[in-house]
């Protein structure tokens, strides 16, 4: 997966830094495509290549996951990123999510 | 037959109709701009404007989410729609009573946009699953014409992708 760095948190005004806290919340969320009846699969394989710059073969790879597993982590980052992924995906017409693992 | 899609110099796309077959594209904008303004729970229009967050615990970051992202989805289809109709308008007679429409590449990615959301939207209604097979149609089936548009759109559809692939590396 491309991960990309966590942005750094805005500034505080309080310096309390809690490690604890920090490690939760800089944990990636993980954006996740649903398999469909509908989308074909090469039109999947094009648009993860289109959105996320994948080789073909990493882009059909992933598709070949979300087909037969019934969905794929197909990129992951801060809640932001994963927020900007899923609207460019939707955009494309495919069903997906994002979620941050328990 | 001439190849449906065509790739020219400089990223263009030549789209090669029966006169039939473009009235056929040309009715599709307004449908869709009829569901675009659907409500949320018409299954359709839901299967275009999906949820970003299955957590029901995140019900607040989802309506911003939505209040955020949404404007700017909305806007990018209706644009494509009209690149769909303003390049059609646009189309040129070939000799042989056909008509060819010359796409650049992002007016080709916005047809794509357009025959992908008309067949999830069409899929939708029509309830199509893994299973469907559009080989077996019955002809009686009221719902026969819709599947034989849905099955030519699914056809064009892989033919304009295969055509853009042709852009992507390997």
């Amino acid at each position: 997966m491309s991960t990309a760095p966590p942005a750094p948190p805005a500034p505080l005004e309080v310096q309390e830094p809690e490690v604890e806290e920090v490690v939760v919340t800089d944990r990636p969320w993980l954006v996740i495509v649903w398999n469909d009846p509908v989308n074909l699969m090469s039109y999947v394989v094009f648009v993860f290549q289109k959105l996320f710059g994948y080789s073909r073969e990493r882009a059909t790879r992933l598709m070949l996951q979300v087909h037969h597993e019934g969905k794929a982590i197909v990129s992951d980052g801060n809640r932001e990123k994963a927020e900007a992924d899923v609207a460019r995906l939707h955009a494309h017409g495919l069903w997906a999510t994002m979620e941050h693992p328990s | 037959m001439a190849r449906r899609f065509a790739r020219r110099r400089g990223g263009i796309v030549d789209a090669t109709f029966e006169r039939g077959e473009l009235e056929l594209l040309e009715g599709l904008p307004e449908q869709l701009r009829t569901l675009y303004r659907a409500d949320d729970d018409d299954p359709a229009r839901a299967r275009l404007f999906p949820r970003a967050y299955l957590d029901p615990t995140e019900e607040q970051a989802e309506a911003e989410w939505r209040e955020l992202v949404h404007p700017g989805l909305l806007e990018a289809r209706l644009d494509a729609l009209s690149t769909l109709e303003t390049t059609i308008a646009a189309a040129e007679p070939t000799k042989r009573d056909r008509l060819v429409v010359h796409l650049s590449a992002e007016e080709a990615n916005a047809w794509l946009s357009v025959l992908n959301d008309a067949r999830l939207a069409l899929g939708s209604r029509l309830g199509v699953t893994d299973d469907t097979d559009l080989a077996t149609v019955d002809p009686s089936d009221p719902d026969a014409p819709t599947l034989a548009a849905y099955g030519w759109l699914t056809y064009l559809e892989g033919e304009l992708v295969d055509t853009l692939l042709g852009d992507m590396p390997d």
